[in-house]
């Protein structure tokens, strides 16, 4: 009998270490959003992995960081006062980072593949997005309807696709999202909202390399071989 | 639950309401941890410097992605600086310098890597315990952990350079994790 918690165990150490190669993160990706959140077994093994992972460090001697490193730091601190004024991701991005937060795993979740036992936003998808709005300006944004949109900036090879109060869009469903160039469009991902609503999907896509995102609604588990209807055709 | 971590979550609560006083004391307390961390994952003083500027606006920033009932603050911005870390040397094309780089990390200039800087004596504490642990386990699996921790070497690049198969790799970190988080759980 295959042990399937043993498997996904051993996958998440090395995903807590962020050492798994490309395919076996993909995996795990897979397992943190369909089997973890309802293991609880798993789910306490994995709090336990990333435990460790943050006592590991301790094995390195402290140093002290350069006196002028403090001084910078606080040069580049806004007043938490100032947040309305800033732009609209840095309200979107505090605005995400509110979301009550369940399960918060290391790394970088590219798919969102769960059903209505999804777990809300992980802690470091939050974290990632409230990075690159932070360290890339400026962002662009476009609206893909749904209440969803496009957050890329300029040079920067990848995006996100962010939302909050999107529709579910119906039972054996799932969003599919393209990038549309003049002659073709191409598969990218298939996703879900959690169940508040929210969508966070992260993708290591050149925007230069397209010409617009499309989100259609096709049938879960189908072949992506052409888009259909747009899903929300409001986008334009 | 130790008296550094409730004055952790106490320093990150007013953190988390715009006070820079409790955000100069998380960075008095943990500065030193992380950029120790930072460099001896980048080997570099210039890029642990970024590492560790980057953990701390992000901490300023968002606070909100600390969630208390999840682990103490200290495990969790250290593994978000970890995290930093290793993704910036992934990304660094310096990363052909890593090879020598854990035999011989670049010098730090000012500094004396040697001469521990003063810390919060539950931190050394802490410290003690985990090099204790991570002691007790078989020197193979103490060797993938630290390839992969430190080194920020995938699984497949272990694999490689030990010629061991990756399954095996993987065996070994999954009994390394175990141990070790047994280990401190009986250590403290």
């Amino acid at each position: 009998m295959i042990d399937r918690h043993g498997e996904t165990q051993e996958l998440l150490a090395g995903y807590v270490l962020q050492s798994l190669s490309s395919e076996d993160a993909a995996e795990a990706d897979r397992l943190l959003t369909e089997h973890v959140p309802g293991c609880s077994e798993c789910r306490m093994m994995l709090d336990a992995f990333q435990a460790v992972t943050g006592e590991l460090s301790l094995d390195a001697d402290p140093v002290r960081p350069p006196d002028p490193l403090l001084p910078r730091i606080h040069r580049e601190m806004e007043p938490r006062g100032r947040w309305g004024a800033r732009s609209t991701p840095g309200r979107l991005v505090a605005a995400v980072a509110s979301v009550a937060l369940v399960v918060g795993v290391g790394g970088l979740a590219l798919a969102q593949h769960g059903g209505p036992s999804t777990p809300q936003v992980p802690t470091a998808d939050v974290q990632e997005l409230a990075d690159y709005v932070i360290q890339h300006h400026p962002i662009q944004q476009q609206p893909l309807g749904g209440n969803a949109q496009e957050l890329s900036a300029p040079g920067v090879q990848e995006l996100f696709v962010y939302g909050r109060g999107v529709p579910f869009p119906g039972p054996g469903l799932v969003y599919r999202l393209w990038a549309v160039s003049r002659h073709h469009a191409t598969h990218l991902h298939d996703f879900l909202p959690y169940p508040d609503g929210t969508v966070l999907v992260r993708l290591a896509v050149d925007p230069s390399t397209f010409d617009h995102l499309l989100v259609t609604v096709e049938p879960a588990g189908s072949q992506p071989s052409e888009p259909g209807d747009p899903a929300w055709p409001e986008a334009g | 639950m130790r008296d550094g971590d409730r004055d952790d979550l106490e320093f990150h609560r007013r953190l988390s309401e715009g006070d820079r006083g409790a955000f100069d004391e998380l960075y008095r307390r943990y500065a030193g941890a992380a950029y120790g961390l930072a460099y001896r994952v980048t080997g570099q003083q210039i890029l642990a410097q970024d590492v560790v500027h980057d953990a701390f606006m992000a901490l300023w920033r968002t606070p909100e992605a600390f969630d208390p009932a999840r682990g103490p603050f200290r495990t969790f911005f250290l593994a978000l600086v970890h995290h930093r870390a290793v993704d910036l040397v992934r990304r660094e094309s310096r990363l052909r310098a890593r090879s020598e780089r854990a035999a011989n990390l670049e010098p730090l200039v000012g500094e004396d890597p040697a001469d521990a800087i003063a810390e919060e004596s539950y931190l050394g504490v802490r410290r003690k315990e985990v090099r204790e642990a991570l002691a007790s386990l078989p020197s193979e699996q103490r060797q993938v952990l630290e390839m992969a921790y430190f080194g920020g070497k995938t699984q497949v690049q272990i694999a490689e350079e030990l010629g061991i198969p990756l399954g095996t790799v993987k065996t070994r970190t999954f009994a390394a994790m175990r141990k070790l988080r047994a280990a401190l759980e009986e250590i403290s």
